[in-house]
């Protein structure tokens, strides 16, 4: 189990460092891809209500983190946090923004398991996170 | 051959005669062969004839049996193709179910996926908002540990937290052989602040004096409050009595800074009596006890200042405690009295008031001081009773002076500042004018800065309250405490009484002068009278008169004395003592 959530760390840190330079697009992009997903899985409610918790658990380390979706409905769903990830050094808007996705993660595995988990991410993020499910641990 | 045919032959026989018969007999023979011939051949014929016939309807039978086989393949075929048409049918009947059952399937699905989301939208939510309420419940519980253990106002541990870690330092001290220091701490005069200032600011200086106590201290040793303004300090590794005294050196030194609170800069200072284990006793309540003990002793030595416990102080210790419960007991058996100071005209020499000051008449100890007994009688509450006694004796003194013919005087109590905030303190007052029958214009409550700041607008009501039934007011102590120039000039207030420790030093500090000469100008400019404090000497007594200074009151004009013994002066009007004026 921590393995697994070692690697989606790791993953994360991975997909957010591949555009230093433009880390509220590269964000975005991961988000919008994955609230596509997670939606169509636990509806709009539970997303919020999922990346509420996150911003409430990673808001110590970053207070500048938006409370919640706003507003809830595409295309300005993160239109808030892109803003102020775009406010912040990309180094500093990176480790938010990884932060948050990996607390997200966190908190779907321990709902729904690591498997589907990453079921979830590849379908969202292609290829990109194929690596989780390729060394996905056997036991959850 | 039929019937019909052989009569035909016979009938032509018989008609003609013997030519007529040979010819007939040969033309019947020709014609019986011809007959025959034709009978033969019509046999023949009619053998071929019926073999053509059997043959025909053996052919017709055999096409009949082929009609037939013909037929029946064709019925055959016919059913086979109904066969075949109701299997399609069936199919295409499944077929059509099939189409109907999926598209009632995929209806069905597209339902059950939006309530599949929907219940999975549920869930989610409630397990968030159940890990929530988790977490709240934890935060509750952790924050409600924190209370319990620790001081609400300024956060650091309190008296349980300090006697667990106590204790388990003493545990450690007594397997490693070492010695551990509990430092005892009070700040002096905090109630002056808190008085004046307000509780406000003098929970902001607690938060502040804690602040610089966690910086004078290593990580493991531990600042508590227990409460007021008494803080402890564990210092559980020290090699030597020394470093305890080091650590209370600074942080005494770290406490004297100035605070800078809401536009003050408070100055204060704080007393330390220190115990060490295992020599001042060997648990937390003895080490807590004696350090406090040790701290009496510090305050008794001029404050600011450290102590180390000794065993001697107990004796003093058990003695304080002992004057408070004969305090409780000196009412009941009278044993108050009061002795009066005069306040002389440093211009002409004449008594202009009076003042009266409390006075206890102990059975073992003998005369005891109010400095002896005041602070343990306002820890204790029995300030209100003793107040209120002296208030009553001295307006009984004052009116039988005048029944007694002298002129009337000017008679000044002190007034605690617990006695001005009792709820019944304007009722008592004027219970005790009517029953002593002194009029309120003789009668001067004297109150310190610090009553008279704290909570200025009620302060202002009672005062005016005072000041409508002709009562006089002093402030008592001025320059100790910090007052407001904008409320003295607001209260109705008829004296300034310079503390004596600025008259004390006044004519060896130009600062204690400065300061004297300021006050005194100032009351004249809000038209109070200005009174010196402590007066003692016949210089000091020149040093007011050239700073226009009207009156005085100290030994130097005379002791505080008993009423019999001021009775003559108050009839001749003169201060017992010459002086130059």
């Amino acid at each position: 189990m921590e393995s697994a959530a070692l690697l989606r760390q790791q993953i994360i840190a991975s997909l957010m460092a591949r555009q230093p330079d433009n880390v509220a697009d590269v964000a975005m992009d991961l988000w919008e891809k994955l609230a596509d997903d997670i939606i169509s899985i636990v509806g709009e409610a539970g997303f919020n209500s999922l990346y509420e918790r996150s911003v409430h658990l990673a808001q110590p380390a970053f207070p500048w983190l938006p409370p919640c979706p706003s507003p809830p409905q595409p295309p300005h769903r993160f239109a808030e946090l892109k803003a102020r990830l775009a406010d912040q050094t990309p180094a500093h808007a990176c480790a938010a923004n990884s932060l948050l996705l990996t607390t997200f993660t966190d908190i779907l595995a321990s709902l729904i398991g690591e498997q589907l988990t990453a079921s979830i991410l590849r379908s969202a993020w292609g290829n990109l996170a194929s690596a989780t499910a390729d060394k996905e641990p056997e036991n959850e | 051959m039929s019937s019909n045919d052989k009569g035909d032959v016979s009938s032509s026989g018989t008609g003609d005669q013997a030519d007529a018969s040979s010819d007939h007999a040969e033309r019947v023979r020709v014609a019986r062969g011809s007959d025959r011939r034709r009978q033969d051949r019509a046999a023949c014929a009619d053998a071929r004839t019926l073999r053509g016939r059997e043959q025909m309807a053996a052919a017709r039978e055999d096409v009949a049996h082929q009609r037939e086989d013909a037929a029946g393949q064709r019925e055959n075929v016919v059913q086979a193709r109904e066969g075949e048409a109701h299997v399609r049918e069936g199919r295409a009947t499944t077929r059509e179910d099939e189409i109907r059952t999926l598209e009632t399937l995929q209806s069905a699905t597209a339902d059950q996926m939006i309530r599949l989301q929907q219940a999975n939208a549920n869930l989610v939510v409630a397990t968030i908002e159940a890990r929530k309420l988790a977490e709240q419940v934890q935060t509750a519980k952790t924050e409600l540990d924190h209370l319990v253990h620790h001081d609400v106002l300024t956060g650091l541990p309190n008296r349980i937290l300090l006697h667990d870690r106590l204790d388990q330092a003493i545990a450690l001290a007594r397997r490693s052989g070492k010695q551990l220091a509990v430092l005892f701490m009070d700040l002096d005069r905090f109630k002056h602040i808190n008085d004046s200032l307000g509780h406000g600011v003098g929970d902001q200086l607690l938060q502040s004096v804690g602040q610089r106590l966690l910086a004078c201290v290593r990580q493991s040793d531990t600042i508590s409050r227990l409460g007021g303004d008494e803080f402890v300090a564990l210092l559980p590794e020290i090699d030597h009595p020394e470093d305890a005294a080091l650590s209370a050196q600074k942080m005494i030194a770290a406490i004297a800074l100035p605070h800078h609170i809401e536009q003050h800069d408070l100055h204060i200072g704080a007393s330390i009596g220190i115990s060490i284990y295992p020599e001042d006793g060997p648990d937390a309540e003895t080490l807590i006890k004696h350090a406090d003990t040790a701290m009496f002793h510090a305050k008794d030595n001029g404050r600011n200042t450290y102590a180390f416990f000794e065993q001697e102080m107990t004796a003093r210790a058990i003695a304080r405690q002992s004057i408070e419960a004969s305090l409780r007991l000196a009412l009941e058996r009278q044993e108050f009295v009061l002795h009066y100071q005069p306040k002389i005209n440093l211009h002409s020499g004449t008594i202009v008031g009076i003042e009266a000051l409390v006075r206890w008449q102990h059975p073992q100890r003998g005369l005891l001081e109010p400095a002896q007994f005041v602070p343990i009688a306002e820890d204790s509450g029995l300030i209100l009773r003793i107040g209120r006694w002296v208030l009553r004796e001295a307006c009984r003194q004052a009116q039988a002076w005048q029944d007694a013919g002298l002129p009337p005087i000017t008679i000044a109590v002190n007034t605690s500042a617990l006695e001005f905030r009792a709820k019944d303190f304007l009722v008592n007052l004027r219970g005790i004018l009517e029953e002593t029958r002194l009029q309120p214009r003789y009668l001067e409550l004297e109150l310190t800065e610090s009553v008279l700041m704290r909570d200025a607008s009620a302060t202002d009501s009672v005062l005016h309250a005072l000041s409508a039934l002709g009562i006089q007011l002093a402030v008592d102590d001025f320059g100790t405490g910090y007052s407001s120039l904008s409320y003295l000039r607001q209260f109705p207030i008829n004296t300034l009484k310079i503390d004596r420790s600025f008259v004390n030093n006044m004519t060896r500090n130009a600062n204690d002068a400065s300061l004297v000469s300021a006050v005194i100008s100032m009351g004249k400019s809000l038209k109070q009278r200005v009174i010196a404090e402590g007066v003692e000497t016949a210089e000091q007594v020149a040093f007011l008169l050239g700073q226009h200074c009207d009156e005085g009151q100290g030994f130097f004009f005379g002791h505080p004395m008993v009423a019999d013994a001021l009775t003559p002066l108050l009839r001749s009007g003169a201060s017992p003592t010459a002086y130059p004026h």
